[in-house]
């Protein structure tokens, strides 16, 4: 691929150099680009998306290709092999992603080598240094002074452009179920909306239509978002992140740092797990040691901080982090479940446990009661749970679909209360028509991102990369693509995420006569075939 | 050759076929489908980490090692575990097998169960406005896509009228000791009747078509005329004599279709939300879940070749003409 694309580049200068006159020879034209986008039946709005990319850059004097590719190729071509031009893919807003750390480490240039997640190969040592101070500054002020300086400092070099922030539309039966509060990223289904929800009808079982299940209930080996969604409501954490994404006490009453590598934690007096055994403080400390001794790899990331863990009191424990974390709490503290010592410390290898045998017993608000694959999961609610006295519904029921239409149709009969994943466009007016149900819109913190090629000609060029920003109609794409649930991109940490996006950043609004304007201060001009020359 | 040699050669044949077959998926999978682990890059994985997945699926071996395992273990029935949880594969795909033909099975009886009468009482009226007319349904039904199909008859029954369950197998959550406690409930038989009646429709039309056309070749016989001549009455003639004898391609199609039923209507159990193997199979390649997806290509391969074998057996017997030579 690249080897025919470099002799294409070199006939093509050869093939110039000898029409046109001496004066224009010192003239290159700028090398044709290829964009990778998704195929059209696994996503219809990357793969258009592309072709409003492609017909703007073509008429700025670019040779643009637009290649579709099966998904798993395409993540494959971007992220291990790092071999393209340029790529659209994007980043789900799971609630830990709320957090700034990921995806400001998508810019970081250590994260540059192959299969880590800046496979556009921006590197700004300045961006790397406040990096590492942000994550280590405990204090959340000048935590987001230094957030907010990243945003400024990567925004005018475009090494990847937000496109869009993709609403997320869900809708729920109001004659069933009333307090039902969307969360950003996370819709209805989070990790409160089966404590909030309260019956008005007959059923007082909250019942979830979704297209998606658990990959598997193993807490030692699902590696999908979805068969946490699930575990999260059986299996308690230290802290909770609250609908505002801020950390609460949870399992844990106090979480002290006595100094910035040790964090003291005090566990919840009298919480007992599903079996009725006391929750302990040796529990929690053997579940962090049990993850870290394990293979596990989805919890890496968030156990990196963590040297090593002790019980250092009836119901203290002392984390000694290895360096300090200002996400620690955030992040690690609010995704690590505590596990039963006693059900898990004789199980070796727990990644090979067969589905019959995985346990499930939490201390959670919610007692797993069965999953039956491919056709239903239900737990019900914990009346010993400190949290019991507040939830209202008497258990979860989560029915499985084929696909988006059964879900539909469930929800529409009155199968199921409400969804559990996005609705198909088509049927966002078919709900609002019904009176029965509410439609809920709630902005997404993840994103769809165009990614540069920063290591090759010519996304090397920062004017360039200016340039093809501003002739981005992005806008376009949120009102015909996204007909209008959407919102524009701006920096990597989404305008919906508050407390850390910089609102005062460049926004590169489409404008095609500034593109030019940049592209010709820059020192790049036009042949007479209107391609860009430099 | 006597019929105990032929079936010898028959067996041996299927078992080598089988091994092709067995080695075309594993190759055919690993080269052609994604890294099952690509998928996890979203989820925040690096290489490192991914590598470390990799490893606890086997995937880091040699590929000859991972083959010559593979095969080693397939010849004792173990077909590995599934690598989105781990759960053996064979049991996956034999009850996904099962569900997947306790809706398959009668549909497709009662596809012939019509269709076969129905064609040759067809090819008695051909020519008139009822033939055209049958035909023309049989091909509508046959070219209509069932996932429309399917769609519609879910708007009216199932949500016009609320007379049907518009998914799944069984009214959720439900509690069964084993496959056949869990089918035999009226339950059961209430949410089998939508999916089973669109996937009648769709194969409607081949019984109905080729009954009909080889009807009407055999109507030209002399025996027929022979038949005739005795006085024997029409009704009798139709259906004891032609029928009879028109029956052989009509039994060839009926064991192809229900060999490929195995896989399932994907478009059928997708719109009912069926839990059958044809939506296993679709996920499996989906993912790049290599054990589930061989399992069960290897189960369907299986299933067709010894179908074809049945078939020729039965043919000696429907025909005594047909011979082992």
């Amino acid at each position: 691929m690249t080897m025919t694309r470099m002799t294409t580049t070199s006939s093509i200068a050869f093939a110039a150099a000898l029409v046109l006159p001496a004066a224009a020879a010192a003239q290159e034209p700028v090398p044709p680009v290829e964009i990778y986008t998704t195929t059209e039946s696994y996503d219809p709005i990357r793969y258009e998306g592309a072709f409003i990319i492609q017909e703007a850059w073509e008429e700025l004097g670019l040779d643009v290709t637009v290649t579709p590719m099966e998904f798993s190729t395409l993540l494959d071509r971007f992220y291990s092999e790092q071999d393209f031009d340029a790529t659209i893919l994007g980043w789900s807003g799971r609630v830990d992603r709320l957090d700034p750390q990921f995806f400001l480490g998508t810019l970081d240039s250590r994260q540059a080598e192959p299969g880590a997640n800046n496979p556009g190969g921006y590197d700004n040592p300045e961006y790397d240094e406040l990096f590492d101070a942000q994550a280590r500054e405990f204090d959340i002020e000048a935590r987001r002074d230094i957030v907010h300086e990243m945003q400024e400092l990567y925004m005018p070099d475009v090494p990847v452009v937000v496109l869009f922030h993709r609403d997320e539309v869900v809708a729920y039966n109001n004659t069933a179920f009333t307090n039902m509060n969307a969360m950003a990223g996370e819709g209805l289904y989070s990790e409160w909306g089966a404590m909030e929800a309260e019956p008005v009808g007959d059923r007082t079982t909250l019942r979830i239509g979704g297209p998606q299940e658990p990959d598997n209930i193993n807490p030692l080996n699902s590696t999908s978002v979805w068969g946490w969604k699930w575990m999260r409501l059986y299996y308690d954490r230290l802290v909770r992140l609250s609908p505002e994404v801020e950390p609460v006490d949870w399992a844990a009453t106090d979480v002290t740092a006595e100094d910035d590598t040790t964090i003291v934690v005090t566990l919840r007096e009298g919480m007992t797990f599903h079996d009725g055994e006391p929750v302990r403080a040796e529990d929690v400390a053997f579940t962090f040691d049990y993850y870290m001794d394990s293979s596990y790899s989805y919890f890496d990331s968030y156990l990196e901080p963590v040297d090593s863990v002790e019980v250092t009191g009836d119901h203290e424990i002392t984390f000694n982090l290895t360096e300090p974390s200002a996400s620690f709490a955030t992040i690690t503290l609010s995704q690590i479940p505590i596990l039963p010592e006693h059900v898990w410390a004789d199980i070796e290898d727990p990644q090979e446990l067969s589905p019959d045998d995985i346990p499930t017993v939490g201390s959670g608000p919610f007692v797993f009661d069965r999953y039956d694959r491919g056709e239903f999961m239900s737990i019900t609610t914990n009346p010993d749970h400190f949290q019991a006295d507040e939830i209202a519904v008497d258990g979860v029921e989560f029915l499985i679909y084929a696909d988006a239409e059964g879900v539909f149709t469930a929800l529409d009969t009155g199968e199921v209360d409400m969804t559990a994943w996005r609705m198909e466009p088509g049927q966002i007016p078919l709900a609002e028509d019904n009176d029965d149900l509410t439609v809920v819109s709630v902005p997404d913190f993840g994103y769809f991102h165009f990614t540069f090629n920063l290591r090759r000609e010519p996304f090397d060029d920062v004017a360039m990369r200016r340039a093809l920003t501003m002739a981005m109609d992005r806008e376009r794409m949120v009102n015909v693509l996204l007909e209008g649930r959407g919102e524009v991109g701006t920096s990597v940490i989404a305008p919906v995420n508050e407390y850390w996006h910089n609102p005062f950043l460049e926004r590169f609004e489409f404008d095609m006569e500034a593109a030019r304007a940049e592209l010709e201060e820059a020192g790049y001009s036009w042949d007479e075939d209107g391609m860009l020359v430099r | 050759m006597s019929r105990r040699n032929y079936l010898i050669r028959r067996v041996i044949q299927a078992i080598f076929s089988l091994w092709v077959i067995a080695t075309i998926l594993f190759f055919l999978f690993r080269l052609g489908l994604p890294d099952p682990t690509a998928a996890l890059i979203t989820e925040g994985l690096n290489a490192e980490q991914r590598a470390a997945v990799r490893a606890q699926f086997g995937l880091e071996d040699p590929l000859w090692r991972q083959y010559l395992l593979y095969l080693w273990n397939a010849v004792q029935g173990d077909f590995g575990l599934s690598f989105a949880n781990r759960a053996p594969v064979a049991s996956v795909v034999w009850e996904r097998l099962a569900n997947t033909m306790v809706l398959m099975i009668p549909a497709i009886v009662l596809a012939y169960v019509i269709g076969v009468p129905l064609g040759a009482w067809l090819s008695w009226k051909r020519g008139t406005g009822t033939d055209t007319g049958g035909i023309a349904l049989g091909l509508m039904f046959r070219s209509a896509p069932p996932f429309w199909t399917g769609m519609i008859v879910i708007l009216v029954l199932g949500v016009w009228l609320s007379a049907f369950p518009t998914s799944g197998m069984r009214t959720l959550p439900y509690d069964a000791d084993g496959f056949l406690d869990k089918i035999f409930t009226l339950d059961f038989l209430h949410h089998l009747i939508l999916p089973a009646l669109v996937v009648a429709l769709f194969y409607l039309g081949s019984p109905l078509l080729i009954m009909r056309n080889t009807m009407l070749e055999v109507y030209g016989e002399d025996f027929i005329e022979m038949a005739r001549a005795k006085g024997l009455p029409e009704r009798r003639i139709l259906y004891n004599h032609a029928a009879r004898n028109a029956l052989l391609p009509v039994v060839t199609q009926l064991a192809v279709t229900i060999g490929l039923a195995a896989g399932g209507q994907v478009a059928v159990e997708g719109v009912f939300s069926w839990p059958g193997l044809g939506r296993e199979i679709f996920r499996a390649v989906g993912t790049s879940d290599f054990p589930l997806a061989q399992a069960s290509f290897l189960v369907l391969a299986a299933f067709i070749i010894t179908l074809n074998l049945l078939v020729d057996i039965l043919y000696t017997a429907l025909d005594p003409r047909v011979t082992f030579q």
